[in-house]
């Protein structure tokens, strides 16, 4: 008995999935353009191990694949790519020069999320890392670093910029302990101000404070929210996260959407945290953020290459047309034209010509002379 | 279904539950300026109107429709968006359909708790493990009150509306986990991107709820007791 038929079930682990033609070549067409558009900017490729330590202070450690090595430690899959680049750039470029600009891209794997629309337990990114420097120029650049990316493979896109460290700031600002400010982060993040009204008599806080709150479950729009959020900042960390977003717009130039309720993460990220949407997708196409790189500071974005695919597919350039060939000069001679040429395995006309209307392929090639397969037949 | 594209770029998509939240939710945001008129007897799963498209689902699917951006907004009770643990935009307490989920057992039970049953694992872990509680869960899809008079289970996390079910069957609430009510959920892009037809009907429910608050009294439906 063999061991399929032994073990009924799925035939990979949920989560996973096989990529086919045309999907595969429309995703490698993407991941090339990204990465020449990285690389005209500056950002020199690096790769990194796909079998990491496990360290319970990695961000995704939680949601992490584990295997245990010969030596009995425990190994995780690469879970996201930031924190590996951290750990690289202070082996080999402890010194700088900074700003250090590097891109990366592989795979990624994640145990805890449920297999469904876009969200696959293995998963392919793109991304970019600017290093060493925190100046409203280097989050400016990001930004337009991933216009212009989704840009050239043809996606129309609008970025939206956070800052989760405002939240908090304006949280401390009003006087709240660590213990409620936690609470209410979240939920702040899900703009719901019924929770914030539950948390507020929870707490015990005054008017005016959940008066604040809910100003900033409404703080999300175009750049008229950096005025609102100027409003509400009174402490110098709060002043200054509007001051910096004052700053980056200014830089950007375009039409950014802001949320600066949006607090998830607020530990992680130490600046500004930015989306991209693009119209008729409910899910972002890019995040990226600002975050400490264990001691350096860093921030970057990472592109979902197959979120990015089903978008971007239809604007790509078709395929060159396949024809079946029937010597080597043929092969040549429809290559040189540009045309993609399959060699023939026989000279069984009646089987050549079967598989070419399975195939779709139309035209044969031999020596200099291309001819519609069904008469060459 | 019609792909997005297909649309144009201000078309939203609403998710509505089957059953009370349809009704009152339609007739809410039909006042609120939405142009959708009550679906009528129909085995129609989706519904049309210009602008707009509606889809009927059971309960637990709308979080799921709307996090996923199939639905750019919807109706949902807390109680249920709690328990699927999605991460959407939940903007607008409608404050219908109120209830509570609640921890009960039957009145006068003393003795240790092994098992609870419920139809809402995800609340009924948090608020055991809050409670220190090491109990196992058992999943249920309906009448949970049986599960603790029939032994099933040592104590039971359900809904409870006005407590009439609980009081028949020998049945006491020990402790409250939530107050649930109705809620208006909204995708995280689509509260962005459609935020020019979003944000005044946000603004609109907001103002209407507050209105039904006034003639409701100082406390509103969802504060009622009983």
């Amino acid at each position: 008995m063999s061991l399929s038929s032994r073990l009924p079930g799925p035939a990979v682990p949920e989560g996973t999935r096989d990529v086919l033609p045309p999907e595969w070549a429309q995703r490698e067409h993407l991941r090339g353009r990204l990465a020449a558009e990285f690389a005209a900017w500056g950002y020199r490729g690096v790769d990194v191990p796909a079998l990491e330590f496990a360290d319970p202070r990695h961000p995704q450690d939680a949601r992490a694949f584990k295997l245990i090595d010969v030596g009995g430690e425990v190994l995780a899959l690469r879970g996201e790519f930031t924190t590996a680049i951290g750990r690289l750039v202070r082996s080999h470029f402890a010194g700088g020069p900074f700003p250090l600009r590097l891109q990366y891209g592989g795979r990624l794997w994640l145990r805890a999320l449920t297999s469904e629309l876009g969200r696959l337990r293995e998963f392919a990114q793109v991304g970019v890392e600017l290093i060493g420097v925190a100046t409203p120029q280097a989050d400016a650049e990001l930004l337009a670093l991933g216009q212009r990316a989704l840009e050239v493979v043809g996606v129309p896109a609008v970025l939206e910029v956070g800052y989760p460290g405002f939240v908090d700031a304006v949280l401390e600002d009003a006087g709240l302990a660590p213990a409620a400010r936690e609470a209410l982060h979240g939920a702040i993040d899900r703009k719901s101000g019924a929770d914030v009204d539950l948390l507020a008599a929870r707490h015990g806080l005054e008017a005016g404070v959940t008066r604040t709150l809910h100003q900033l479950t409404d703080l999300y729009g175009g750049p008229e929210v950096l005025a609102q959020a100027g409003g509400l900042a009174r402490g110098e960390r709060a002043r200054a996260a509007v001051a910096h977003l004052e700053a980056v717009a200014a830089l950007a130039g375009e039409d950014l959407l802001f949320d600066l309720g949006a607090s998830r993460r607020y530990g992680y990220y130490t600046g500004l945290t930015f989306r991209a949407y693009a119209p008729g997708l409910s899910q972002p196409l890019l995040g990226g953020g600002r975050y400490d790189l264990g001691g350096l500071p860093g921030a970057g974005f990472a592109v979902g290459l197959e979120r990015l695919t089903e978008v971007a597919a239809r604007g790509l350039p078709p395929e060159p047309e396949v024809v079946l060939a029937l010597d080597r000069a043929g092969a040549e001679h429809a290559r040189s034209l540009g045309l993609t040429a399959e060699l023939a395995w026989t000279e069984d006309r009646a089987e050549l010509l079967a598989y070419c209307r399975a195939r779709g392929i139309r035209r044969w090639a031999q020596g200099q002379t291309l001819r519609d397969g069904e008469g060459a037949a | 279904m019609t792909p997005a594209s297909a649309r144009g770029p201000e078309h939203l998509t609403l998710a509505l539950p089957k059953g009370r939240i349809l009704t009152e939710g339609a007739a809410l945001l039909a006042r609120a300026g939405l142009p959708l008129a009550l679906p009528g007897p129909s085995r129609a799963l989706r519904h049309e109107f210009p602008g707009l498209t509606v889809l009927e689902l059971r309960n637990q699917d709308v979080p799921v429709y709307v996090d996923l951006g199939v639905a750019d907004f919807g109706i949902v009770g807390k109680d249920v968006l709690v328990e699927s643990g999605r991460a959407v935009f939940e903007p607008v307490d409608l404050r219908f359909a109120a209830c509570r989920l609640s921890y009960i057992r039957e009145v006068g039970a003393s003795g240790p708790v092994y098992q609870v049953a419920t139809k809402y694992p995800r609340s009924a872990r948090a608020y055991l493990a809050a409670q220190g509680i090491p109990a196992e869960v058992v999943k249920l899809s309906g009448n949970i009150e049986l599960a603790a008079l029939t032994g099933l289970a040592d104590a039971v996390v359900d809904l409870v509306q006005t407590g009439g079910t609980l009081r028949a069957n020998g049945l006491e609430e020990r402790d409250v986990l939530f107050h649930s009510s109705a809620r208006l959920v909204v995708n995280r892009a689509a509260l962005k991107l459609r935020r020019g037809r979003l944000r005044p009907l946000i603004e609109r429910l907001r103002e209407l709820v507050a209105e039904g608050q006034q003639e409701n009294g100082p406390f509103g439906q969802a504060d009622r007791r009983d």
